[in-house]
Order: C-alpha cells, then sequence, then structure tokens
C-alpha cells in the first residue's frame, strides 16, 4: 500500500465518523481514498436479529441501542424497511443504508512544538494534583480531580495538557455543558498560543478540523472514534453526562482504546469516585486558590413565592435582596427551577432596572447576556441551572428561588454557591437560598460545605 | 415503558389515571410541555379556483422547528404528532390527493413527507398527480413563483369523477402549488377542490 493519499482528507477525517455524504472532499476523492484502503465505510445504523428473531438496532454513530430512540420507515433511497437513530439525528440522520466513513490510513502527526504561555503560578495544592495527574496520564490509568468551586481547577490542567502536546498527542477537554466551553475556549487559547485549538459544540464555526487540542461539548464526541491520546472531563457530574449512557460511551469510543479519561469537578458523586479509586487515582483540593472558605448558604422563607411571580408580584425580601445589589452595584444571579416562572419573574424583576434579562438553555441572547453581566453593563441575570456552574463573575451575588425544588440537589446548590466569593479581592459574597420550605438537599449542601471547609490546612 | 416525547425526548409522564390503566387512552406522542407549544390556529380561505383550504396552524415557532426537523433532518417519526388532528380533519368523504414531490427528490429525503402524514393519519389517498419539476416552492421569490411553467401533470392511470376532491400539502404559503394543482383537477372534470394544510405562513 504506497499509494498517496490527500493529507487534507486525513486531517478532516482521522479520529472522526462521518456521513460519507456530508463532507467538503467530492465524492469521487472520497471513492478514490476507499479503494485505496484509507477510509474504511461502515453502516450508519447496525441492524442484527435478537434470539427472537426481532430486529436489534444499533447506532454506528453514537452507539445509541436504545430500541425506542430508532423509527423505522419505508425509505425510498434503498427501496426497503430502513431504520433511523434519532439520538443523534441534529448531527444528520444516520440510517440503515447511510454510509458512516473513518480514516483507517497512517494517523496525522501532530506538532511538538508548543509553548504554555500562563504565567500565573499554582498554590502547593494545585502544584501536587497537577504533578499527580501528570504521573497519571503517563501510566496511562483515570484520575480525578476532585476540586472545590474556585480551587483553579484549569490551570491544574495546564501542565499535564502542555506534556501531552509536546509528545505530539492529541488532546480533548469535554464537558457536559456548552457553557463550559465557551469559558474555556479563551483560558486555552491564551495558554497555548502556538496550539491548533478547535471548540466544538452545536451551532459553533468551526476552522480548523486538524485541532490538536479539541474542546468539545460530550455529544460533539458522538462524531469521534479512536481520536485522542487523553481526554480530560470537566464538570463531569453535570447534566446530562450522568444521565445518558451514549454520552459516556461517546467519551470511551472518542479516545483511543489504551487512552485514560480523566475526570475534573468540584461535586463528584461516591459512584464516580469509588469507580476511579479501584482503576486509578484521585486528588483533592479542599482550598479555593486564594486560600478563604467557601461561602456558606443562608436559608430566606419566600413563602408563596410560586403563587406570587404568577401573580405579577415580586416576594419582598427577593424585590429587597435585588434593591441591595443595585444600590451597591453588585452583580447577581438568580436561579430558578423553571423556565416559565422564571420569564414571568423577568418581566415584574425589570420593574426594578431594566436592563435585568433571563437566559436558559435555548435562549438566543444567552452568549450575549453572560458577557454583559460580566462586563458589567448588565446589573444582573436570572437563570435556569445552566449557569450553575463553569462560569466566573467578580464579585457576583447569588440567590436560589425555590431552593427546595427537586432540580436543586446537593451538586447543583454546592456549585450554585461556588459562583460566589471566587476572585482574590472579593472572596466572600451573599449565598442566599429563598425557600417554601426546607429541604434535605439544602442541609445536604450547608454540611458539604462546612466539611469541606473544615477540610485540610 | 411508554414511549418518550418525539420533540424533547424526556419521558411522558402524566400520572395513573383509570383509563391509562385500562389502556382506553390514546398513546401520546409528546409530553405536557412540548404539545403546549402548539396551537390551532384554523385558518379557513375560499377562493374560486380552490374552494376552500383548511390551516390548522399558523407559521409560528413551534411548527417552524418541526417543519425544519420533519423535512429536512428527515424525521419521519414527527409525523405523528399530528396524526390525529389531521385524521379528524381531513374526514372520510372526499377523495384526498397528496400534494406529490418529484421523484428524484422523494429519494433524496428518502421519504415523501405529505404522503407519510397521510400514512400515519391513517387515511387513505390517491396519487393522481405528478410533479414536472425538481425545482422547489420554498427557494423561489413570488414572482419567480407566479411565472413557472405547470408545476404538475395528471397521473396516467388517473380519472377524474365530478365529486370533490381533497388536496394535501405541508405548508400554504403563496398558495401557488395548491391552485395550480386544484386547476388540473377542476379542468380534467373535478366539481370541487378542497385543500387541508397543516401550515400557514402569511408572507409580508
Amino acid at each position: 500500500m504506497n499509494k498517496a493519499f490527500d493529507p487534507a482528507v486525513r486531517d478532516f477525517l482521522d479520529g472522526r465518523v462521518w456521513l460519507r455524504r456530508h463532507t467538503s472532499f467530492t465524492s469521487e476523492q472520497i471513492d478514490e481514498h476507499i479503494d485505496e484502503g484509507f477510509i474504511s465505510v461502515m453502516a450508519g445504523v447496525v441492524k442484527i436479529k435478537n434470539f427472537l428473531g426481532q430486529p436489534h438496532y444499533r447506532c454506528g454513530r453514537c452507539e445509541n441501542d436504545n430500541q425506542q430512540l430508532f423509527t423505522t420507515f419505508q425509505c425510498l433511497a434503498c427501496k426497503g424497511p430502513c431504520a433511523y437513530c434519532r439520538n443523534c439525528l441534529q448531527m444528520g440522520r444516520v440510517s440503515v443504508c447511510t454510509d458512516l466513513i473513518v480514516w483507517t490510513g497512517p494517523r496525522t502527526e501532530y506538532p511538538t512544538d508548543h509553548t504554555l504561555a500562563w504565567e500565573g503560578t499554582l498554590t502547593k495544592h494545585q502544584q501536587r494534583a497537577s504533578e499527580e495527574l501528570h504521573e497519571s496520564t503517563v501510566m496511562k490509568q483515570p484520575h480525578l480531580i476532585h476540586a472545590v468551586c474556585g480551587s483553579g481547577k484549569t490551570e491544574i490542567l495546564f501542565e499535564p495538557i502542555h506534556q501531552a502536546l509536546l509528545e505530539g498527542k492529541r488532546v480533548c477537554i469535554a464537558a457536559p455543558r456548552v457553557d463550559v466551553i465557551l469559558e474555556l475556549e479563551p483560558r486555552l487559547k491564551a495558554a497555548f498560543p502556538k496550539t491548533v485549538i478547535e471548540a466544538l459544540y452545536g451551532g459553533a464555526d468551526v476552522e480548523r478540523f486538524d485541532a490538536q487540542l479539541i474542546l468539545a461539548t460530550t455529544h460533539q464526541l458522538y462524531r469521534f472514534r479512536e481520536a485522542f491520546d487523553v481526554i480530560f472531563v470537566d464538570e463531569a457530574d453535570a447534566f446530562p453526562y450522568t444521565a445518558e449512557q451514549t454520552l459516556q460511551q461517546a467519551v470511551r469510543k472518542a479516545a483511543k482504546p489504551d487512552a485514560p479519561v480523566h475526570f475534573v469537578t468540584a461535586t463528584p458523586s461516591d459512584a464516580l469516585i469509588r469507580q476511579i479509586r479501584k482503576t486509578g487515582a484521585v486528588s483533592t483540593i479542599y482550598r479555593r486558590y486564594h486560600g478563604h472558605p467557601l461561602p456558606g448558604p443562608r436559608y430566606a422563607p419566600l413563602w408563596n413565592y410560586s403563587k406570587q411571580l404568577s401573580k405579577g408580584k415580586i416576594p419582598k425580601p427577593l424585590a429587597e435582596w435585588i434593591q441591595v445589589r443595585l444600590d451597591a452595584d453588585e452583580p447577581f444571579l438568580v436561579f430558578f427551577h423553571e423556565i416559565e416562572l422564571m420569564m414571568k419573574a423577568e418581566t415584574i424583576i425589570r420593574t426594578l432596572d431594566d436592563r435585568i434579562r433571563a437566559v436558559h438553555s435555548a435562549h438566543p441572547d444567552r452568549k450575549e447576556h453572560v458577557r454583559a453581566l460580566r462586563d458589567g453593563t448588565m446589573p444582573g441575570l436570572l437563570t435556569t441551572t445552566i449557569l450553575e456552574r463553569g462560569i466566573t463573575i467578580k464579585n457576583v451575588q447569588v440567590a436560589v428561588v425555590g431552593a427546595e425544588q427537586a432540580i436543586f440537589d446537593r451538586g447543583a446548590l454546592v456549585q450554585i454557591g461556588g459562583r460566589v466569593g471566587r476572585n482574590q479581592d472579593y472572596p466572600a459574597g451573599d449565598f442566599v437560598l429563598f425557600h417554601d420550605g426546607i429541604r434535605y438537599a439544602m442541609d445536604a449542601a450547608k454540611r458539604e460545605i462546612d466539611r469541606l471547609n473544615r477540610g485540610e490546612d | 415503558m411508554t414511549d418518550p416525547c418525539l420533540i424533547c425526548m424526556k419521558p411522558i409522564n402524566d400520572g395513573l389515571t383509570w383509563q391509562g390503566l385500562l389502556n382506553l387512552e390514546k398513546k401520546k406522542t409528546l409530553c405536557a410541555d412540548c404539545s403546549k407549544r402548539f396551537v390551532r390556529a384554523d385558518i379557513i380561505e375560499e377562493g374560486p379556483v380552490l374552494d376552500r383550504v383548511h390551516s390548522l396552524y399558523a407559521y409560528d415557532d413551534a411548527m417552524r422547528d418541526w417543519l425544519h426537523q420533519y423535512k429536512f433532518l428527515q424525521d419521519v417519526a414527527l409525523a405523528d404528532v399530528f396524526a390525529d388532528e389531521l385524521k379528524k380533519a381531513l374526514g372520510g368523504k372526499d377523495i384526498i390527493v397528496p400534494i406529490p414531490m418529484h421523484p428524484e427528490r422523494a429519494v433524496e429525503r428518502t421519504f415523501s413527507h405529505v404522503e407519510t402524514l397521510l400514512d400515519r393519519a391513517k387515511r387513505p389517498y390517491r396519487q393522481l398527480l405528478e410533479k414536472t419539476t425538481v425545482s422547489v416552492m420554498g427557494e423561489k421569490s413570488r414572482q419567480e413563483r407566479l411565472q413557472m411553467e405547470p408545476l404538475f401533470r395528471l397521473a396516467d392511470t388517473a380519472t377524474i369523477e365530478p365529486v370533490t376532491y381533497l388536496l394535501v400539502d405541508d405548508i400554504y404559503t403563496t398558495g401557488t402549488t395548491l391552485r395550480q394543482a386544484a386547476e388540473l383537477l377542476k379542468e380534467a372534470g373535478a366539481e370541487r377542490v378542497e385543500a387541508v394544510t397543516l401550515i400557514r405562513s402569511i408572507q409580508n
């Protein structure tokens, strides 16, 4: 097999699972590479018969095999019964008669010339965790960085990533939420100025398909296969990663067979800690980088808030709390458990200050609003749990409306509180849980924060 | 286990009811939140060529998203969302004629979106028309649409009787498609031509 291949085709396809008809290359180019054995073709959806003789489907791209997420239909392309996967539909439909292609030729060689331009210094806790993480990467074993919110998790990753890049390895940082990716992108680009870095999420403008360092939502990893030498899953306990088996499979599938998958989070589940202890190592950091304790929550009753907001009234304690922030010129976040109630609240809360806005996962101006809050042009933002993690806003004050709601579990409340006091100059701040009755998770979060603050040193 | 909501994929949870337990309840395709987004508009328009057009929904955000996912992401399963509503709107009296796709287009899409809606609504139909061009309405300006060559011809096997025919299409925008089909049927002897469309899009 001494035939030549087009490096552009390789750079695009290496490590990816792609729709044959959906590349930027001509079908002749793709066909030639298939004939020469550089690309192999696989079925979009594999149909097998189970022991009862009933068809059982499995998606070749996202590996979904939940039969409820396949739809069968009479296909006019293959002239017969066909089935497609609904789990990864948004990435272009994949059916039994759709061809997927993967690169099976010589692999891309990535540059080994990289610089780490970050000039900060790690605390001794960060330093230790960073070294342990690097050691695990070398030993190809999974590693969990369990570090409290605001302890500087991203900086811990810099050196291990740098070392991997210097060896010409391909690296991925994956996170379940797009907000986390958007927050990471500028920081990583600043830290690694010589490295080709690309952020992948739904609706992203992709310029370079051959990026050596990829930041991606876990969903985007459906499109990868045996691509990375190491993957760091940031905020590993966030929805929907923990809830969806296929996302966890996607991360595993995107890593090369012996490549380690590391996890980074402030609120790991007990199951994750147990799992990593068995096969790898755990580093724990109890202290924020500036050495100040995590702000604990304070409870404040907000009786009948749902009814009051629905009637167009701002419950008095909430109105007062917002007014205090406005008067003091402190940025604030108010968390709500559901969109509908929040949108009602937005209309009335804007009577206090018309610049206040609300965001949720499907909000068209979500990115702009978060930026406006950070830039100080917006005094405060109402949000669903989408902003519970990953975002850093100097001197932000945080309220949760309806802290007794089931969506605010222990992890979510610890993360939400973790938004407060992250900056060295403003290490404290208000973290108030407005509630209509105290629930177990509220106490559990408070206990967890107290426990972490007692932790070490 | 019940099937998840066709749109948000979350489990459909509407509690236990006697009807549910006794299996008397219609199987739901959407969860309460998603189903709330679709509000019936029932726009009825009458005219000389096309005697009556009944459009079930206005072209709002919910319908735009639905149509995008159904037609362009080729999510055949979404035909089930309006199966019951279409079935009721179509009635059982008239001869149903779906607006056809060009065969090449149909192969590209892998399914014929109007026929699939009718299949899922369990309403029998006759394919009396054939599309003559591969061009797509949505890609044309109003001016272009009005100056076009005929879009359809009668199928070779078609015989038209002096009865009422009911055309079906997914979306009614300028009406060029439906009017041309109606004219053709009337010239061939149809007494009355009505239409049911899922969506009415009003252009400014």
